[in-house]
């Protein structure tokens, strides 16, 4: 199973459980779980059925692609279903053995996890997923995002992919994965992986990143303040990048990490209302024509 | 509840046509940490709902899994009997109307409890005459009362976190997906949100789970075993512990004690429905790794168990259990292999990492905030090597301890910036001991390293060293919160100060040394937050500091049976300076029990205390020249005998001997003082003279040993003296 295989897989399965197969966001992010689709998908009544890849971005993670399990730069594939269904573990499992892993042979448990991102201010209840003692998937039933109550209780998947490519390999390695029929996930993969640690943790420009999240969040709030909660959204996102290249650099005390947090927090709550509001105020203006 | 023990011939009549209730709460996978006190908790709901509803049974058990919740009672009455009762309804007055016609008041009531006109009656009360509705013992069948109990009992339960999954917005630990009710062979129909119950259980490995039908409340735990799965907690985890016991025998070793102790048997247990286990390797040469982070390794992040051989050292084995035996364990076991390696390679590209320069060497203390406040670690370990010194002089130190303890205090926060220590943050001070080791460090200095964060679950420091080191780092932590008004009250203490506090005096007791609150806190108030304060201020929290600490003493851990809290009043009202002090004269008035020589003591304080509660006079000398009467001439003449030689036992803290002297001494001369002499006499002079005397006898006891006047023996001995 190529990793190019492995996710056209998921996309075919999950399309037949009635996703919209959509594509990554091109902003830097740490997990799917900021993805618009994601962070706006889960918030207010109407339904949402997406699954997409998302390259996310761990600045802390990186090992110089010495580690064969780690890295600052990695694959998540990312399902959400709104509402969630009562069979979500069946479907989950049922995926696993499309893309050829006989979970009968191997050791599956559900693990607590009570999930939190401070950032987004949400957080859910599932697991973590393992095989054989290794976690590879997140499991969890959204209850709050951007801080407000979820009227509708979305269940998010969150693979990691290439440990999943490791399991329909039968590969413990991996930059050994195939890409494809000509090239390993390394060919790809091990010159930025060393590069981007590199970068990271003894490159990154400390000051610059300062700066960054400052701008970053004032332009944030200034968006706020125009009911773009989008294009705030984004600016959000740029935030969350330099405060995670920062905590890397080591620039990121004890005490400075909780208001920082909250700082992010405060404007992912300020978007969620934002948009919320905006649904409404253009659901009532689609009434009247309705009517007519 | 009582149910259980009524007269066995209610038993009898029950057993005929009794029947077991059982109900399956089938679940997503409950947290591990959740399902022995929802257990303990389903149990007594269920005793009190019983009870409640006036449902007589027999045994109450609980069981669970990950994935299932039992609840079976024994031998259920098939009958409900709700007991007549009398309702007071609205006044007479208010009942009816002036016609005699039941007025809307009474109609509204009688709708409201279901009765009729006909079930009242009018009884007078002292508030006046009231309408009562009379309800008869009515009797239901009890399997049409149980499917209403089965909901009261699940929305009972209560846990750390809830949530919700569909829309019926029903909150529980995690989804609840099936519910099996029955009562006895009767399969009872319950809806719960969206679920509604039905005959099937779930069974097999949780990647594939399958129904299987249960025909009746007896047959629900045989169905299960034949399937595999150990329901009852305890049985599962004795299954794991010789499970794992043997395999670690067969790979030459014993299960690392560590595993049991900190909780992974537990967990696994709560993890897992049918246990199995395997063993497997890793790469011999990550035994170089700090044995806890071997163990975090294998046990926080894998769940697996390590495997030590009999002197105690790690072998490269550990022990796995899996839920429901696998298509190719051997796949399983390689796995699990690759992915411990692939771990512990992490950790020893961080251990090569953090030994590249000397641990002494190259720590930048000042980039690790201890509070924003309060400055950094830098900062703490300056104001930790200030206080080295008086604790030093306390506990008297040799040359060499002292240049140990002051190693240690200059080292102690150099692990916090290691990568290890950033992987393993519950390892810090571990860390730093077995890289303080490994850079030449000697052997006390590296052990109170690691020693500096006890006494914790349990554990007290056990080195000299250690126990200075621990002492310096909560009392430096303790002074410089209070310092900043951030103090413990009631259940909040987000930065641990009492558990900071409770260790100190668990430490004290612990190495039996003098802890001297004022030269300590000299030596403290010379650096921030205490340098830039107003004097008084500073004053003002040294004594809540003293207080606080002092305070621990009442729930300090004293060998069983522990002091009285009267006696620590006593000990604490004469104001004692040195904390071990105290403690030893807590245990030596303690070790007096309640025989004579306390008791003697106590009434000898007791009584000049209250002649001075009453009476306001200068704390003067008494003047040998006014005392006219012989008995008061007998007082002073064996106070100024036995002063010194009393003072010195004290000096020497003999504080049985002393307490036992004093009480000897003055007991009997003083009963005739009162006897025979009038202290509150017309003549000021002669009464302030003989107040002085008084107060020099209380005090000569008091003001060093205890105020013994706070001791509740003396008012069980009232009569008696």
């Amino acid at each position: 199973m190529t990793f190019q295989r492995l996710i056209r897989t998921l996309d075919m399965f999950w399309e037949r459980q009635g996703c919209a197969i959509i594509q990554p966001y091109d902003i830097e992010m740490g997990a799917g779980t900021f993805h618009p689709a994601t962070f706006f998908g889960a918030l207010g009544p109407s339904t949402q059925r997406v699954a997409y890849v998302q390259p996310s971005r761990r600045p802390t993670d990186g090992r110089y692609a010495q580690n064969p399990l780690r890295m600052q730069r990695y694959y998540q594939y990312q399902v959400i279903m709104k509402p969630a269904t009562d069979n979500m573990q069946q479907l989950y499992l049922d995926s696993l053995r499309a893309v050829g892993i006989k979970v009968e042979d191997h050791d599956v448990r559900f693990v607590q996890d009570d999930w939190e991102s401070p950032t987004l201010g949400a957080w859910g209840l599932g697991w973590e997923v393992w095989i054989d003692s290794l976690e590879v998937t997140q499991f969890t039933y959204f209850q709050q995002v951007g801080g407000i109550d979820l009227p509708v209780i979305p269940c998010e998947i969150t693979y990691g992919l290439e440990r999943v490519a490791m399991f329909a390999n039968g590969l413990h390695d991996l930059y050994q994965l195939p890409w494809d029929a000509h090239r390993s996930y390394g060919d790809l993969h091990i010159g930025p992986e060393k590069q981007g640690s590199a970068y990271n943790f003894e490159h990154a420009d400390i000051d610059l990143y300062r700066t960054l999240f400052e701008q970053h969040e004032r332009e944030s709030m200034a968006l706020l303040g125009r009911q773009l909660p989008l294009p705030a959204y984004e600016q959000l996102l740029k935030c969350s990048h330099a405060f995670n290249m920062l905590d890397a650099r080591g620039a990121i005390s004890q005490s400075d990490r909780p208001r920082l947090v909250l700082r992010i927090r405060k404007l992912a709550k300020e978007c969620a209302e934002s948009y919320l509001a905006l649904q409404q105020s253009e659901a009532a203006e689609a009434e009247p024509a309705k009517a007519a | 509840m009582s149910a259980r023990r009524r007269p066995s011939s209610a038993a009898k009549k029950r057993a005929s046509s009794a029947a077991d209730w059982l109900v399956e709460i089938g679940t997503e996978e409950m947290p591990a940490a959740y399902l022995t006190g929802t257990l303990e908790q389903l149990r007594q709901e269920a005793e009190r709902i019983c009870a409640d509803a006036h449902l007589e049974h027999g045994a109450v058990e609980t069981a669970g899994t990950p994935r299932r919740l039992m609840l079976r009672v024994a031998d259920m009455a098939p009958v409900q009997r709700n007991p007549a009762e009398e309702i007071r309804g609205p006044s007479k007055q208010a009942s009816f109307d002036a016609t005699g016609q039941p007025t809307e008041a009474l109609k509204g009531f009688l709708r409201g409890r279901g009765g009729a006109l006909s079930q009242t009656k009018t009884v007078s009360t002292d508030k006046g005459d009231y309408v009562y509705l009379v309800k008869p013992e009515r009797l239901s069948p009890t399997k049409q009362v149980l499917p209403e109990l089965v909901v009261q009992l699940i929305n009972r339960l209560r846990f750390p976190k809830t949530m919700r999954w569909d829309a019926s917005g029903l909150r529980f630990a995690r989804p609840i997906r099936w519910l099996v009710v029955f009562y006895g062979t009767q399969s009872l129909r319950v809806s719960l949100g969206t679920i509604r119950s039905g005959t099937h259980t779930r069974v097999g490995r949780p990647q594939r789970l399958r129904t299987m039908s249960i025909v009746g409340a007896s047959m629900y735990e045989p169905t299960l075993v034949k399937q595999g799965i150990i329901l009852d907690l305890s049985k599962r985890r004795a299954r794991i512990q010789a499970l794992i016991t043997k395999l670690a025998r067969e790979q030459g070793g014993v299960v690392a004690p560590e595993m049991v102790d900190h909780g992974l048997l537990d967990e696994v247990t709560a993890l897992v429905e049918q246990p199995i286990a395997i063993g497997g390797t890793f790469d011999q040469r990550y035994l170089q790794l700090p044995r806890e982070v071997l163990l975090a390794s294998m046990a926080k992040h894998q769940r697996v168990f390590a495997v030590q051989d009999g002197a105690g050292r790690l072998l490269a084995r550990f022990v796995a259990i899996l839920d429901g035996k696998p298509g190719k364990p051997a796949l399983v076991r390689n796995v699990i292999e690759h992915i411990l390696n692939a771990r512990l390679a992490d950790s020893m590209l961080f251990l090569e990492q953090d030994l590249k320069q000397p641990f002494a060497e190259g720590k930048n203390l000042a980039g690790v905030t201890f509070h924003e406040k309060l400055g950094s670690m830098a900062d703490k370990t300056q104001r930790q090597q200030q206080l080295a010194a008086p604790l030093a002089d306390a506990w008297r130190l040799t040359d060499a301890e002292r240049s140990r303890l002051n190693r240690a205090v200059l080292l102690a926060k150099h692990d916090l910036v290691t990568t290890m220590v950033r992987e393993f943050p519950t390892l810090q001070g571990i860390v730093g001991k077995h890289y303080a080791l490994r850079s030449g460090e000697p052997r006390e200095v590296a052990e109170a390293l690691a020693e500096q964060y006890l006494p914790a679950a349990g554990k007290r420091p056990s080195t000299l060293i250690g126990n200075a080191l621990a002492l310096l780092d909560k009392y430096d932590t303790m002074t410089s919160y209070f310092g900043i008004g951030i103090e413990p009250t009631g259940d909040q203490d987000p930065f641990g100060l009492r558990r900071a506090a409770q260790g100190i005096v668990e430490i004290i007791g612990g190495v039996r040394r003098a802890l001297p609150l004022s030269p300590l806190f000299a030596a403290r108030k010379a650096s921030a937050p205490f340098a830039a304060m107003p004097a008084e201020q500073s004053a003002r929290t040294e004594a809540r500091i003293r207080m606080y600490l002092f305070e621990r003493l009442y729930t300090f851990d004293w060998p069983v049976p522990a002091p009285s809290r009267d006696l620590i009043d006593a000990v604490l009202a004469s104001r004692p300076d040195d904390l071990f002090d105290a403690i030893e004269r807590i245990q030596a008035l303690h070790a007096l029990g309640d025989g004579p020589a306390l008791l003697r003591a106590a009434k000898v304080v007791e009584r000049t205390h209250n002649i001075l509660k009453s009476a306001k006079s200068p704390a003067i000398e008494p003047d040998q020249a006014k005392l006219q009467e012989a008995p008061e001439r007998k007082l002073w003449e064996l106070y100024t005998a036995h002063r010194e030689p009393l003072a010195d036992l004290i000096g020497r803290r003999s504080y049985q001997d002393a307490t036992a002297r004093y009480g000897e001494v003055f007991f009997a001369p003083l009963n005739d003082f009162f006897d025979q002499v009038m202290v509150n006499v017309p003549d000021e002079a002669l009464r302030q003279n003989r107040l002085a005397l008084m107060r020099a006898i209380n005090t000569l006891y008091t003001v060093p040993v205890a105020d013994l006047s706070k001791l509740t023996i003396l008012q069980q001995s009232a009569s008696s003296a």
